[in-house]
């Protein structure tokens, strides 16, 4: 058996691949601590993996650590150093903290894992990436990959060919600090959202800007491509995100663009500063297209591959995908469920198992988009005082409670589910979700505003099957594999009665996913089929700022805490007692 | 301004602190065997998360009212549960201690946590509708120290109340030691500072020099890079 670890820098995860190269369990963190974004290291995910798998040390042949720890540190410190004394804050930082670093990765193995520090392998960031990726695409050989994320162990976005899995060359890097990833976050700093949790909100945002508005062609001028040299450039004087511990951006930027949002005022649309933010989050956004078509372009000019693995942060930029599967020269793009370091830790084992020498012929199984090891501990037990206090068993029976379900749906009602084994990536894909009739507008206003907490700008996915999705989408055949995982959004049909949706975003487009019909998902919508219910507006199951659940007693803990009322489980339908 | 750091500080700090004990309660329901258990965990966790919104809610309301500088050094991020200390990085308390320490702790703190959210209730007014949030959780919290008495002398029944009186005692005396030792750290802190950025300055003036241009992998197989480098 194979480990792979991510952790100190982004979430932390753990992966585990077996000898023939199938990933066999995976674990976030943040999933068992219920911290989200947990990045310390994930000793919880690697106890579980070892229990539910009945893996021992012994078991384990290599592991394998994500990124090299001291190329991360030595390049960020570098780079802090030129600025001195402006950066000594971030310099100070990282020399305080070094043992608290990647650095300590071994010894943490050491402290927790007795043994499986002997075992420890590295990867580089971007490689983990790629593999990853590979894992999921059909064919591994004859392929370019493409990694753009804040900062990796060295670079922060690379183009590689994978002639095989064992001969993956690099080809282009983008050197630190320039980085496409980090100037997002910035800009998801100035709006107000918190760094890698709310780049995700400012792409929801950009929707209803203007491109054409100052704001938006202000912001398109911080960064460029240039032809000359193929290189990313930037005006570095408007980030800070590499002299400081505080500030991603600059005292210029807010010049340029006006004061920075406070992060404790909501963001209404039709509210005084919602416009600005938007037009910002709009520029944002056009600027990550261009860029990113300008390195697709580069790649394609490098290696002349038409197929393409897109992994790293910059990857999750869903809304640009459809953008880049129109440019002439793409086939093919294959997104990864967990494209962010999460992610990697699948990649990092992969990378154990390719370098071991135990087998005269490797073989990357592609991972099913559910992974994780169904728990072992009997839920029914743990949870039977919880339920008969709190809830209401409707169904016990799988197909009655499905039926049940979709008659709730049917009738406006919003359900969660916890379901079989949870989701590898940030994105709920049924298992773990909250799920309501997508065409019903109160259905999905209350899964969104009321259940959710969320910002009401920000969109909320349909799920349908393939052929229900063509009447509906202008769907692209490069990126049918990215449906699955709604890893792509796309426009809808001009004219079409899809434009009305409650899931149909502002400027047109929907993130949609197509379901497989043996998935829950797929089950529930055959089931309200005579109901004449072909869309689901399918979100995580969670509260705002919480993890997506992991686990049952997450999802009673949801239900106990929100407005909803109703959750679907392997145990069958409850429903919250005391309803009114 | 100091006086607006001050009260954000409160309502931030005891907004992890609530958030923490939700995910102690959290990971307490998940780790015992008993349904019993498991369900007074549970229902205590959704109390905590409960709480923590009520301090959010209350940070956000003078959040929006401060200046940017300020709104962004309270911004809350979850990571820092740990940062900050709320969480161990060695796990939770469950994983760490015995069960009968653990409900004794509880049943300490939730009555620490108690007298601590008078000071709240005295900083917004007690006849506000924050007042009113603040007696709720008052409520709850002694709710919480009652059942947690409760589930220790059912659980050891040779245990005599008295010896819970010594577990508060110890904890009392264990929180004031946290707080001197704390802020001695900080004391310590803003003393060596100028040390620290000395040392860095001198670290950062080799760091200048170091060429990491071998590092560059361009026209490089990835797969053939040393496995067992760090660099």
């Amino acid at each position: 058996m194979f480990l792979g670890v991510t952790g100190y820098n982004h979430e932390s995860s753990a992966a585990l691949v077996d000898k023939k190269g199938v990933l066999v369990d995976y674990y976030r963190e943040e999933s068992l601590t219920r911290i989200k974004g947990d990045k310390s290291f994930p000793k919880r995910s690697i106890q579980k993996l070892l229990d539910s798998n009945n893996l021992k040390i012994k078991d384990i042949e290599r592991v394998a650590f994500y990124e090299r720890p001291l190329s991360a540190f030595l390049h960020t410190v570098k780079e802090a150093s030129q600025y001195m004394p402006r950066s000594l804050g971030l310099l100070t930082h990282q020399f305080r903290n070094f043992n608290r670093s990647s650095v300590s990765c071994y010894l943490d193995f050491a402290r927790l894992f007795k043994g499986l520090e002997k075992k420890l392998i590295y990867s580089d960031h971007h490689l983990s990436h790629t593999l990853t990726a590979l894992a999921y695409a059909n064919t591994k050989k004859d392929i370019c990959s493409i990694v753009v994320d804040g900062f990796g162990d060295r670079s922060t976005a690379s183009i590689s060919q994978v002639f095989d899995p064992n001969n993956i060359n690099e080809l282009w890097e983008c050197p630190y600090p320039i980085s496409l990833g980090l100037f997002y976050s910035s800009i998801t700093d100035y709006l107000g959202f918190a760094i890698n949790e709310g780049e995700y909100k400012v792409m929801g945002l950009s929707s209803f800007g203007d491109s054409n508005s100052k704001s938006a062609k202000l912001i398109r001028d911080l960064m460029d491509w240039d032809s000359y040299s193929n290189k990313l450039v930037a005006d570095m004087s408007y980030f800070d995100y590499h002299i400081s511990t505080s500030n991603s951006y600059s005292h210029k930027l807010e010049s340029l663009l006006g004061p920075a949002r406070n992060p404790f005022i909501p963001l209404i649309p039709g509210d005084n500063d919602f416009q600005r933010c938007a037009n910002v989050a709009r520029g944002a956004q056009d600027l990550t297209v261009y860029l990113l078509r300008k390195i697709f372009n580069h790649a394609h000019q490098l290696t002349g591959s038409r197929s393409f693995l897109f992994s790293g942060g910059v990857s999750m930029n869903s809304a640009s995908i459809d953008s880049l599967s129109q440019l002439p020269f793409v086939d093919e793009i294959i997104i990864p469920p967990s494209p962010g370091d999460a992610g990697c830790a699948i990649g990092a084992a992969l990378y154990g198992y390719l370098k071991s020498n135990s087998f005269k012929y490797f073989n990357i199984a592609k991972p099913s988009l559910f992974p994780s090891v169904k728990e072992i501990r009997n839920e029914k037990v743990l949870t039977e005082k919880i339920i008969n206090d709190e809830f209401t068993v409707l169904e016990t029976n799988e197909d009655n409670s499905f039926l049940k379900a979709a008659e709730l749906i049917s009738s406006g009602e919003v359900i969660g589910t916890i379901l079989s084994r949870s989701e590898t990536g940030p994105r709920a894909l049924g298992n773990r979700s909250l799920i309501c009739d997508g065409t019903n507008k109160d259905a999905v206003k209350t899964l969104n505003t009321v259940i959710k907490n969320r910002s009401p700008f920000r969109p909320t996915a349909p799920a349908m099957r393939f052929e229900i999705a063509k009447k509906y989408y202008q769907l692209r055949p490069e990126l049918s594999e990215c449906y699955k995982s709604m890893s792509a959004t796309c426009k809808c049909i001009n004219d079409n009665i899809s434009l009305e949706f409650p899931t149909t975003h502002v400027d047109g487009t929907a993130r949609i996913q197509i379901v497989d019909n043996e998935s829950s998902l797929g089950k529930l919508l055959f089931k309200l089929e005579p109901m004449k219910i072909d869309i689901l507006a399918n979100s995580s199951l969670n509260v705002s700022g919480d993890p997506t659940c992991f686990d049952l007693i997450d999802g009673l803990l949801v239900c106990a805490r929100t407005p909803l009322r109703y959750l679907l489980t392997d145990l069958g339908l409850l429903t919250k007692k005391n309803l009114y | 301004m100091k006086d607006k750091n001050t009260e954000l500080s409160v309502f931030f700090e005891t907004a992890h602190a609530e958030l923490a004990s939700a995910l102690e309660m959290l990971a307490a329901c998940k780790e015992t065997n008993s349904p019993n258990q498991s369900f007074g965990y549970f229902m205590h966790a959704k109390d905590e998360y409960n709480h923590a919104g009520c301090f959010f809610k209350m940070l956000s309301k003078r959040g929006k009212e401060s200046s940017l500088e300020i709104a962004r050094a309270f911004r809350f991020v979850p990571p820092s549960l740990i940062t900050k200390g709320y969480i161990s990085n060695k796990g939770f308390l469950i994983d760490t201690m015995k069960l009968k320490d653990f409900i004794a702790f509880v049943y300490t703190n939730e009555l620490l946590a108690k007298s601590s959210f008078e000071k709240i209730l005295n900083l917004v007014g007690p006849s506000t509708n924050e007042g009113a949030a603040i007696s709720n959780i008052m409520k709850d919290e002694l709710r919480h120290h009652g059942m947690a008495k409760k589930h220790f002398l059912d659980h050891y029944p040779a245990l005599q109340p008295w010896q819970l009186l010594i577990y508060r005692i110890k904890e009392t005396i264990n929180n004031k030691g946290r707080k001197i030792y704390d802020a001695n750290l900080k004391f310590l802190d803003r003393l060596l500072t100028p040390l620290y950025k000395s040392m860095a300055y001198l670290a950062g003036i080799f760091a200048r020099k170091l060429n990491l241009t071998e590092f560059q992998r361009e026209g490089k197989n990835l797969m053939n890079i040393s496995s067992h480098s760090l660099l």
